[in-house]
């Protein structure tokens, strides 16, 4: 039993060829693995990497570059000047880390570990996995979870529409029941807005100087545009302001948030400036139960979350080869008879 | 004695770990913790089993509950406190407030175990009554409640103060939102209130059974009715005015702080209600 891997990724190989990676159909390179006589392989395939995982049962095994080979015979393209390849325990901890988050842009994020159960349940659809395989991607998934658990990798939000809902959530608790005001049809607004939707926002208002581009964005997102003189007005129920207009001079003036106030009985008020220059006047966060957050507060917290994740990696490894040396020693065992066992123990 | 000590240090350990708890994220502290409340819970009540065996081998006591004296009352009052907390944390696993919470507990058999005097005497006949059963239980479970909220209350001006800040740190992530803070502490309130109330209604009927007339302006009648007052202004300022947050939670804490006024204070000055002076 032996296993190989052969992949490219956001770190060596350019967009383009994994571009042209992404679109190669998989059945295609399950049936040339199988002709070729290797009967367990896993396709992971991103937007930030492409990745071949092959395992021999039985027949004589092939060193990584034979796969490499392969799929330059599939694809057409000439990928060794931007592929690397592995064989054996380096393969094993090199899923792990991916699975982890560790090879990833954004260091510890989580959308991966999703992605290597899809590639996982891919394969299996397609029966090209066995006991081996079956066993390294659970064991894959498990030490993903254990290691944003154990360690602080995937602790504290990374971009700033992220560090702001999260913010919302410090507020408010649960965004279910909140409305939403967005200032500006801009694409900055656009993401945040959407973050907040993705959290099932109760409403979701827009408001912009030219009306028609507030109507185009809120037909787009299942929003209510607003006339731009009407959004005074609708200070007064809203929860959580997204401001991000192109305007010169603050559109939101202190004043107009200490009237909204009184009609407000005391609910909390989260705005979020994410306009250069900016759209609130600086006035408006001295206000009690307002909570003013500009662009640089939040990068200022992304940037923080992202130095206190970077000490963490270390122990991830740490980790991740321990787990790694612990599969291999089931690995050897494996038709011996006396197999060791792997359990989840601490996984509870 | 011995059981309430040790009720009290594993209460001081219990509070010890919430804090550790608090700014660490390692669930096994809030685990521990819960834990030594459960075994400090036990101890306390074995404690005021062999209290109210020792308390009924004086005749005239039998079947009234030992609260007549200083020691008594902060004994249950801290027994209710921890015991509230034990059941809501085991239920819906708030560990994070029991760093606000808990000190009431400690500081509430800590006092009983090092200030108070546990001397057992025999009860005067004005206060051997069904009603010593009823009055104080009530009135410090209401006390018991306002010191809950008091916790909250703090939880939320550092919550309050962290986002206001624009520098959350990673506590800001691990406290309950302002929104659900906010309306912890009025809900807690909304249930203290109305306790408190009949709690004094109740002593009025007893002071009208026991001396002849329903108020008499005593102090500890006085501070109880300001309590009253108090936490009625701030019911009223949240539904009429829409008070909420950092001033409502200001409003609550002078209510909580006239509340250990007339647990403690007010023993120095009534001539009724003197348990701690000795006088009562």
């Amino acid at each position: 039993m032996s296993l190989i891997l052969v992949g490219l990724s956001h770190k060596n190989a350019p967009l383009g060829v994994r571009e042209n990676l992404a679109v190669l159909s998989q059945a295609k390179v399950f049936e040339r693995l199988r002709e070729a006589g290797a009967s367990e392989a896993v396709v992971l395939s991103t937007c930030n990497r492409y990745e071949l995982y092959v395992c021999f049962n039985g027949v004589e095994s092939k060193p990584p570059s034979w796969a490499l080979n392969l799929l330059e015979k599939i694809s057409g393209m000439s990928l060794s000047a931007h592929a690397y390849q592995r064989g054996g325990p380096g393969a094993v901890e090199h899923l792990f880390s991916v699975a982890s988050g560790l090879d990833s842009l954004v260091v510890g994020e989580t959308e991966i570990l999703g992605q290597v159960k899809d590639a996982y349940e891919a394969a299996v659809a397609a029966k090209m996995t066995g006991k081996y395989s079956n066993v390294l991607f659970q064991r894959a998934l498990y030490v993903g979870k254990k290691v944003r658990n154990d360690t602080g990798v995937a602790v504290g939000q990374t971009s700033t529409a992220s560090v702001a809902v999260q913010l919302a959530e410090t507020i408010f608790g649960s965004l279910r029941g909140s409305s939403v005001l967005i200032l500006g049809a801009g694409s900055m607004a656009e993401l945040t807005a959407r973050h907040l939707q993705s959290h099932k926002v109760a409403e979701l208002l827009i408001s912009n100087r030219t009306f028609s581009r507030a109507a185009g964005l809120a037909g787009e997102m299942k929003a209510e545009a607003i006339a731009w003189q009407m959004f005074p007005e609708a200070l007064k129920k809203v929860d959580i302001v997204v401001s991000s207009t192109g305007s010169e001079k603050p559109i939101l003036t202190a004043d107009m948030v200490r009237s909204a106030l009184e009609a407000r009985a005391g609910r909390s008020l989260f705005i979020i400036d994410i306009a250069m220059p900016r759209d609130v006047e600086e006035a408006a966060a001295e206000l009690d139960h307002v909570y003013l957050y500009r662009l640089e507060d939040l990068e200022s917290i992304v940037a923080d979350n992202l130095k206190n994740r970077g000490g963490e990696v270390r122990l991830a490894q740490e980790l991740v080869a321990a787990k790694a040396k612990e599969f291999c020693a089931w690995e050897s065992t494996l038709g011996t008879g006396k197999e060791a066992s792997l359990k989840h123990s601490e996984a509870v | 004695m011995f059981c309430l000590k040790a009720a009290f240090a594993l209460y001081a350990a219990a509070t010890a770990l919430a804090f550790t708890y608090l700014f660490s994220k390692d669930e096994k502290w809030s685990l521990w913790m819960l834990r030594l409340m459960g075994v400090g819970v036990a101890f306390h009540v074995a404690s005021f089993g062999f209290r109210l065996a020792l308390f009924w081998q004086i005749p005239e006591n039998k079947y009234f509950l030992p609260i007549n004296s200083f020691f008594g009352a902060l004994s249950y009052l801290s027994l209710a406190v921890a015991a509230v907390f034990f059941v809501v944390e085991g239920r819906h696993r708030l560990g994070i407030l029991g760093a606000f919470v808990l000190p009431w507990a400690t500081i509430g058999a800590g006092a009983a175990v090092i200030f108070a005097d546990p001397a057992i005497k025999g009860l005067s006949p004005a206060l051997q009554s069904y009603w010593i059963n009823i009055h104080p239980m009530v009135l410090m479970t209401a006390y018991a409640a306002f010191g809950n909220a008091f916790g909250v209350g703090v939880a939320l001006l550092i919550q309050e103060h962290q986002i206001k800040s624009r520098k959350p740190t990673e506590l800001c992530y691990r406290l309950p939102s302002i929104e659900e803070l906010d309306n912890l502490n009025y809900r807690i309130i909304v249930f203290g209130f109305p306790v408190l109330t009949v709690g004094i209604i109740m002593g009025g009927i007893w002071a009208y059974n026991a001396w002849g007339r329903f108020w008499g302006w005593d102090a500890k009648e006085t501070w109880a009715f300001i309590t009253a007052l108090i936490y009625a202004g701030f019911l009223h300022m949240r539904f009429v005015k829409g008070l909420r947050g950092r001033k409502a939670v200001y409003v609550s804490m002078i209510g909580f702080a006239s509340v250990v006024f007339t647990f403690i204070g007010v023993n120095y000055l009534s001539e009724l209600h003197g348990y701690l002076s000795g006088r009562g």
